[in-house]
């Protein structure tokens, strides 16, 4: 009994080894399978799909009906062949959102119209689809906010006009609202001070810092946005390119020679030891082969 | 055996008469051949499918590959501490086992660079690293160091072997005529004239010389790789000398392994006598502890100012996941063989070769223990990612391709030392005191 436990485990752990590092079924919430798309897969909508397809699926799943996907672990495989198009709509919709590694998730990549448009160029390849009938998005009834951004150069201060977008398109002051300013960095935002919440006039103010680095061209680049951790509005963001900020006359990190820089900027110091014990060595090297050819030709018989 | 009752006739005798082609040899470069055939399908697999097929992911994205790698360069130091070292210094003793140590050092040296491409995604861009070469990169002094101490052994291992090489073209008649005609080209028409061994004499010094740098730095630059980043477990500024003495300890082993399988199987033993292995056991202790007082420093320092990162590492390898290992690695690659090697009766052929294989096996796995942990323990918490990114699994294909080097190298040994003498032939003449060969 024990020797054939022991059997079993060992078979088991060697039919296992080649399937490590593979994946494990990729599962889809039965709600999300019967998600539908919210427009008509029309002609026009495939040929955009096919401009967001090629930019963003094209390098792993290669051309579709070509079997020529990259060679990935687990390979991503041909969208157009029977086992990917056996799939609801919404099967495909859930994946292209969430991902699975090495596949990315396209969530924050692409829209959700954008995702519905791929998912319409890929139906293209097949002839026997036949789009379940469309369900409109539910309209959208919280708050809509877009922001404006101003500098006021005398006083050095920036404003954020914040406006609530109402139904008959008009704007209302939007009070209550909590933005916050971020400035472009070379990596990334950086966030300036601490959120603001706008007055009643749906206006907030914040102080440029005088010290604060702009860029090279000595323009600091803005950012407003709302903050809106619940998800409850709809908001725009503002940008602005303003002439304030602290001249930056620093070098470059790529100006000077460093370890760090690329090979036309390594240090003299470096080079200099690099080739020369390089050029001393292999010289001695090259001297002992002459010796070889020096042994071969004073051992030849007169 | 007295020294008297060799003779010129049995030395040659002796030392030549492996120089054929029988049923042992054919049978072992047999098996070497397939296995090495399965393990280079293994590796078709990896370039058809990519790295995928190994367990390396983004955390532990150097895995047995790399492990490998270190152990390779580590093995072939030991031609320099043999040849160089010990022959500058003046030890006689070594005159039989330099041509085993350099064998070795050309076959580990050779094989190591093919142990990187093992770990390359696109092998065939290769010739980047040398194009986009940047000076600042240790990576680029690697390549170089590793490249110029191969050809430096190879030289090396050439250079002594001229004279043998003529000896057994004359001597050696029941080969066939082509192989014959080999040693004739390779022996570079030596006739034993004051001007050739001149020659020899001065190039043989300038390698033994040029050589001892060279293997410092492959080690050491080797080490740098790891040793120029941040991470617990490799920001350290004793890495280098930390890598070259647990390379000394290696490459004794593995010579030692060599000297008792030449000796068995092509019948050597009054040649690679008890003590040989006397001394190597000696210098397998020394070099040994050498290492224990570096791993002393490397993990004591650490362990008692316990910075936040080296302490999770340090307590996975010494308490926590990798403990099992760890502790085998270093009491029975380490202590146990330093405590054996200082009694006599343990430095015997069979028991030290006993012992250097243990050596061995946990020198390979001294060098997992250097590459593997450091990467499952980064500065950022680790987040968001899939199961199998977690810990380093090897894969079977990744295993079957990390042994293709070490066939290799066993192929690379068994050639060498097949077609010509373990030990060198006029050497051994001229200290036996027998009468000088005539090279006509
Ligand atoms: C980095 C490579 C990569 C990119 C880019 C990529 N995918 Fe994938 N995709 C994969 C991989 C790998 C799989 C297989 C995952 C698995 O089976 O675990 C996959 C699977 C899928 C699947 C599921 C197929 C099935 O049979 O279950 C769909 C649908 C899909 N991808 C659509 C897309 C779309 C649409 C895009 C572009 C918006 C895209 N992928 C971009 C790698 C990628």
């Amino acid at each position: 009994m024990r020797k054939r436990n022991l059997f079993i485990v060992l078979t088991g752990l060697t039919l296992s080894f080649p399937f490590m590092g593979m994946s494990q079924t990729w599962d889809v919430p039965a709600d999300q399978k019967e998600v539908v798309a919210p427009f008509k897969f029309t002609p026009g909508i495939q040929k955009q799909g096919e401009q967001i397809y090629s930019k963003n699926c094209h390098s792993c799943h290669g051309n579709p009906g070509k079997n020529d996907w990259a060679k990935l672990t687990p390979p991503p495989g041909d969208l157009s062949a029977v086992k990917a198009q056996q799939q609801t709509d919404g099967e495909w919709f859930y994946k292209i959102t969430t991902g699975k590694a090495p596949m990315p998730e396209f969530r924050n990549v692409l829209s959700e119209d954008e995702r519905w448009w791929v998912v319409a160029f890929l139906r293209s390849f097949n002839p026997g689809y036949i789009q379940p009938e469309p369900v409109a998005k539910k309209v959208f009834t919280g708050r809509v906010v877009t922001l404006n951004l101003t500098f006021d150069s005398t006083q050095k201060q920036v404003i954020v006009k914040a406006y609530d977008m109402l139904q008959d398109k008009r704007k209302a002051p939007a009070a209550g609202v909590e933005v916050e300013l971020l400035v472009k960095r070379y990596f990334g935002n950086l966030t300036m001070g601490s959120p603001v919440t706008t007055n009643t006039q749906g206006i907030a103010k914040f102080t440029f810092p005088g010290d604060l680095p702009a860029q090279r061209d000595g323009f600091s680049e803005l950012v407003a946005r709302v903050l809106d951790p619940k998800g409850l509005m709809q908001t725009t963001p503002d940008t602005l390119r303003i002439a304030a900020g602290k001249s930056n006359d620093q070098p470059s990190l790529l100006e000077t020679r460093a370890w760090w820089s690329v090979r036309s900027k390594a240090p003299v110091w470096i080079i200099l030891t690099y080739t020369l014990s390089v050029l001393i060595v292999w010289g001695f090297i090259i001297y002992i082969l002459l010796s070889m050819v020096k042994i071969y030709k004073s051992g030849k018989l007169k | 055996m007295a020294e008297k009752d060799f003779t010129l006739e049995k030395i040659t005798g002796d030392l030549t008469h492996h120089i054929r082609l029988n049923k042992g040899f054919l049978a072992w470069m047999g098996f070497l051949t397939i296995s090495l055939l399965v393990c280079l399908y293994a590796y078709s697999l990896q370039l058809k499918n990519g790295l995928g097929v190994a367990g390396i992911r983004d955390y532990v994205s150097w895995g047995m590959y790399l492990s490998n790698f270190v152990f390779f360069v580590a093995s072939s130091l030991i031609g320099m501490l043999i040849s160089a070292f010990l022959g500058l210094i003046g030890m006689k003793w070594i005159t039989p086992l330099t041509r085993i140590a350099e064998t070795i050092a050309v076959a580990f040296a050779a094989v190591a660079g093919l142990v990187i491409v093992s770990d390359m995604g696109r092998p065939e861009r290769l010739a980047n690293v040398f194009i986009y070469a940047r000076f600042q990169s240790p990576i680029l002094w690697d390549v170089t160091v590793i490249t110029t101490y191969f050809v430096l052994s190879l030289l090396l291992l050439f250079l002594p072997m001229i004279a043998d090489l003529a000896i057994i073209q004359r001597k050696v008649t029941t080969l066939p005529a082509w192989l014959r005609t080999v040693y004739k080209v390779l022996s570079l028409n030596y006739r034993d004239t004051p001007e050739q061994n001149r020659i020899i004499h001065r190039s043989i010094r300038i390698l033994l010389i040029l050589i001892i740098p060279a293997a410092l730095s492959i080690h050491t630059v080797t080490s740098w790789l790891f040793a120029v980043t941040s991470r617990a477990g490799w920001d350290s500024t004793i890495f280098g000398p930390y890598f070259v003495s647990g390379a000394f300890v290696a490459g004794t082993a593995a010579v030692i392994l060599a000297m008792f399988f030449f000796r068995k199987n092509y019948k050597l033993s009054d040649y690679l006598t008890d003590l040989h292995f006397n001394n190597m056991g000696k210098v397998l202790a020394t070099v040994s502890l050498v290492y224990l007082y570096f791993n002393l420093n490397e993990f004591l320092v650490p362990g008692y100012k316990l910075k936040r990162a080296d302490a999770v590492h340090l307590h996975e390898l010494l308490a926590g996941k990798d403990a099992l290992l760890f502790w085998f690695v270093q009491i029975g690659g380490l202590l146990l063989p330093i405590l054996f090697m200082l009694f006599r009766r343990f430095r015997k052929p069979v028991p030290i070769t006993i012992i250097a294989v243990a050596v061995l096996i946990a020198a390979w796995f001294k060098r997992y223990l250097i590459v593997i942990p450091t990467q499952e323990h980064p500065f950022l918490p680790i987040q968001h990612i899939p199961e199998n990114f977690l810990h380093y699994t090897p894969t079977l294909t990744e295993t079957l391709i990390s042994i293709a080097p070490f066939l290799l190298v066993l192929i690379i040994i068994t050639l060498i030392l097949k077609f010509f003498p373990v030990i060198p032939l006029q050497e051994t003449a001229k200290e036996k005191g027998v009468e000088p060969f005539i090279f006509d």
